[in-house]
């Protein structure tokens, strides 16, 4: 099929094109008081085709695989390529020398019964509702995803990956007086062996109970510790600024700062693509070009940004690997931790804050001026310890600034499910609004 | 495309299963991106989701499954993966009937509009941007359209296609000073095709996201504190949709998680606060002429002069609530199964003139656009973020703030409206929820609340 859509976008007058399938087979399900409440299961695979003409690259995505449509799309891409008015470089690539191996087994989620899946929810939910603190669970899900890519040109490159993994959790709803809270801790697996029920109740119910309870405080500058996960949000957020897309469009204010220092010389900053700590090992990026690991920020000296082949020939550079999904993106990118434990980190704290939860990431962010200003919960640090819970404040600051106060980095290092990890980290002082 | 006697032979052999209800939802949606930076014509990506989805519902119980593959074979497929889902008695599908006609039209489609004529519009937007001031420094504008063809039938005997273009222009513009960079950023939109053009003044648009990307260069950070703010009309009523609307979704209410739970006849707000969610106001960004149920789409009063009137539901939650569904239920596309959503959410206009409320507060924040937010059903706390604001002193508008974020209660917030203006306006986002992002207006006339924490980076000695 896809060789003969190479065939016909080369009749119609592409000089190069390439196609980009994704198959996806998921299942997921969810549970609630103690029954299946959803049960949903998909089969999809989405194309993209990009294709180039007269120089000039364009692209068309479809789930409709029907011939007769493929060809109205390829002259539709062709008519747009015919409308870009920018002279960009245009390239399909033959592919790189070698590719990382990655090595990891295949795992068959399909084996699993139905029921066997229920059933870790079923007893997941109730482990977290037999706690006294728990009003309810408010849903319990698993989801399982089979994800199959290929990418085949008419250079002749002709790669495969496939990706396999599941993963569940619990929103649980924690009560105490007039005072609701709710926490979750989502469990990634490649086998479905790696679940405990147990474990996962435990540690929800830990988050849940440590929210209880919270006040706000007082407005002023605080000493501030994020969690891993939540600093690990706030990298992810402003990940664009490394991109080669947003220093050629202007829209990141690190443009022009490539082998100077931005951050403080404890700051490093790494994209592996086979991080053993990652959920997912990436051998190539969207448009073939194979990953490896890259030192982005190295003593709080920029390096350089991520390229897709695009922009790598516009900045006259290589490609690093991090072209996906039609822009740039890193492949596991993470802040580097060090030997300090969390404990060791905050003992010299007198009065500051533990921030364990931001809402509203999507709004409350600038990245192109670095400012940002959320909605955030925690606890209070007290004397070198964490006391009570904190609530109902806004953080505020901004990365670039903050980057160049981080007083100290965690061992704790944690990947989120979004590819992005980091340690908990401690920043000198940030506002906090509160009463 | 499937026969509607093969649809409902695939409803029987649904409700083969043992379910009770069995719905099949089919789309196929052409999208088109083309995007502008600095006048030059950067990219024109063209997408298309197409696949059915099929649902089948015993009691409250429900099962899904989508594929993109759509013939009677393909589908039977995915109801035969369903199959060993419920035991129970069969049933039969009613006969389907007729199709209900659709109230939207467009009148200039995507496809019928030559590429030059839109990437002019587009160029000419971005350099009105680009020229008002040497300060800024990128100027993008997007030109965003789909036309979602859908067809949903159920064994109940519905039948209904239904067309919804959406188009929607996108204006950011960059400001850069001493190193400093602003961004401010529009994205107007309405449901219908190029002809969008006619119907909003983009040229006026585009010189207030310069101007306001400019503003912000000397504004200064807010100060965290807790004071009065006058909300603006139009995107404004993201407070009220974040706040209250998510809310009084089936999907919260049904299973508890909201505060407005058992509170219908109760008073939930200030006497000043009449509510709607309207499913059809013609053209507008969250309109459609039927649900992704197929059923006609409806004006819903939520809160009549402080009072909770009523919720969104769909027919799932309908059967667990034991009310009647509101012509609520959406998704994003075949790849989700429909729950109840918002349309176009809006607070009633009051009496109020707009600049009376800037007289009559001594001192405060004036939120005249907002960004995004967040609320969390269970504990009903809210943030959104103030794109543009100025301080109130004495009665009148003064600096320009940034970095401004607005956190509250749900439940509280509805009580603490003490102003509400005459200046109703719309505005347009995208939803995210269960079943999706879809499209939304947002909107309120401008209101003021008595108090509200409000962060930000300001104030440091």
């Amino acid at each position: 099929m896809y060789t003969q859509w190479i065939e016909l976008g080369k009749q119609k007058g592409l000089s190069e094109l390439e196609i980009f399938s994704v198959r996806n087979k998921s299942l997921s399900l969810t549970v609630y008081q103690g029954k299946l409440d959803s049960h949903v299961k998909s089969d999809v695979e989405h194309v993209t085709l990009r294709g180039i003409y007269d120089g000039k690259m364009s692209l068309v995505r479809f789930e409709n695989l029907s011939t007769t449509h493929v060809e109205t799309l390829i002259d539709r891409l062709i008519e747009n390529a015919k409308a870009l008015t920018v002279s960009e470089p245009a390239i399909i690539f033959e592919g790189s020398p070698s590719y990382p191996e990655v090595k990891e087994e295949r795992y068959d989620f399909g084996q699993i019964p139905v029921t066997k899946k229920i059933d870790l929810l079923i007893a997941l939910e109730k482990d977290i509702l037999d706690h006294p603190s728990v009003s309810q669970v408010q849903s319990t899900s698993y989801q399982e995803i089979d994800t199959k890519t290929t990418l085949i040109n008419s250079k002749g490159l002709h790669l495969t990956k496939q990706n396999t993994y599941a993963y569940a959790y619990a929103i649980g709803v924690f009560q105490k007086d007039d005072d609701i809270k709710t926490a979750y801790d989502i469990k990634l697996v490649k086998n479905f062996d790696d679940f405990n029920a147990k474990e996962m109740a435990e540690t929800t119910i830990k988050q849940g109970l440590q929210k209880l309870g919270g006040k706000t405080i007082p407005t002023k500058a605080y000493p501030i510790v994020f969690s891993n996960e939540r600093f690990a949000d706030i990298l992810n957020v402003f990940e664009p600024i490394f991109s080669g897309e947003a220093a050629y469009r202007n829209l990141t204010a690190l443009k022009d700062k490539v082998g100077q220092q931005i951050f403080g010389d404890n700051i490093n900053i790494t994209d592996d693509p086979l991080h053993d700590k990652s959920h997912f090992k990436i051998p190539f990026d969207d448009e073939g070009v194979a990953c490896y690991r890259r030192e982005v920020v190295k003593q709080g000296v920029f390096n350089g940004f991520n390229h897709n082949l695009k922009t790598a020939s516009i900045f006259k550079t290589e490609p690093t690997g991090s072209g996906f999904n039609g822009g740039i993106s890193p492949t596991n990118f993470y802040l580097e931790p060090t030997d300090l434990t969390f404990d060791e980190m905050i003992k010299d704290i007198k009065e500051g804050v533990y921030i364990t939860d931001l809402v509203g990431l999507h709004a409350g962010v600038k990245t192109v001026s670095g400012e940002f200003s959320l909605q955030a919960s925690g606890l209070m640090i007290k004397d070198g310890k964490l006391d009570h819970a904190v609530k109902m404040i806004v953080v505020s600051g901004n990365f670039f600034d903050m980057m160049n106060h981080v007083k100290g980095i965690a061992n704790d290092l944690k990947f989120e499910l979004f590819a992005v990890g980091s340690p908990s980290v401690y920043v000198e002082s940030l506002m906090i609004g509160g009463e | 495309m499937l026969k509607k006697n093969e649809l409902q032979q695939l409803l029987d052999e649904g409700l083969k299963t043992g379910a009770d209800f069995a719905e099949i939802f089919l789309e196929d949606t052409q999208s088109e991106v083309i995007r502008v930076t600095s006048g030059e014509v950067t990219s024109i990506d063209r997408g298309n989701t197409f696949g059915a989805g099929v649902r089948l519902i015993l009691g409250v119980d429900e099962v899904y499954g989508y594929t993109n593959h759509v013939s009677y074979d393909d589908i039977l497929n995915v109801i035969e993966n369903l199959r060993s889902s419920f035991n129970n008695k069969l049933h039969v599908s009613k006969p389907l009937g007729d199709p209900l006609p659709i109230r939207s039209s467009i009148k200039q489609p995507m496809d019928q509009v030559s590429m030059k004529e839109k990437t002019s519009k587009l160029q000419h937007l971005s350099r009105i941007m680009k020229s008002h001031d040497e300060r800024i420094v990128q100027s993008i504008t997007q030109l965003v359209q789909t036309e979602q063809k859908i067809l949903v039938c159920n064994s109940e005997g519905v039948y209904q296609n239904d067309l919804r273009a959406h188009s929607r222009v996108i204006l950011m513009a960059v400001a850069q000073e001493n190193g400093q960079m602003q961004q401010a950023f529009e994205g107007p939109g309405r449901s219908m095709g190029f002809e969008v053009f006619d119907v909003l003044d983009f040229e006026k648009l585009a010189v207030e996201v310069a101007t306001s990307a400019i503003t912000l260069l000397s504004a200064e950070d807010m100060v965290s504190e807790v004071i009065p703010v006058v909300l603006h009309n139009g995107f404004g009523g993201v407070i009220f949709h974040e706040a209250c609307g998510h809310p009084l979704e089936a999907t919260a209410v049904a299973k508890g998680l909201s505060p407005f739970v058992g509170k219908l006849g109760e008073k939930i707000g200030s006497d000043l606060v009449t509510a709607y969610d309207d499913g059809y106001v013609e053209g507008t960004w969250g309109s459609a002429s039927f649900d992704d149920e197929g059923k006609p789409t409806q004006r819903n009063l939520l809160i009549e002069n402080g009072i909770l009137k009523g919720y969104l539901i769909d027919y799932r939650n309908a059967r667990k609530m034991k009310m009647d569904p509101t012509g609520s239920a959406r998704r994003q596309s075949y790849k989700y199964s429909p729950t109840s959503r918002m349309n176009t959410t809006y607070i009633a206009p009051g009496k109020d003139k707009f600049e009376d409320i800037i007289k009559d507060t001594k001192y405060g924040l004036f939120a005249k656009k907002l960004g995004g937010g967040t609320v969390v059903p269970a504990t009903g706390e809210f943030n959104f973020a103030v794109q543009e604001g100025y301080m109130i002193e004495d009665g009148k508008l003064t600096r320009p703030v940034r970095g401004a974020m607005l956190i509250g209660h749900g439940k509280d917030i509805l009580f603490k409206i003490d102003r509400v203006a005459d200046n109703l306006e719309l505005g347009q986002g995208m939803c995210g929820s269960l079943s999706g992002s879809i499209p939304v207006d947002v909107g309120q006339p401008t209101i003021r609340v008595s108090s509200m924490t409000v962060g930000g980076a300001g104030g440091r000695k």
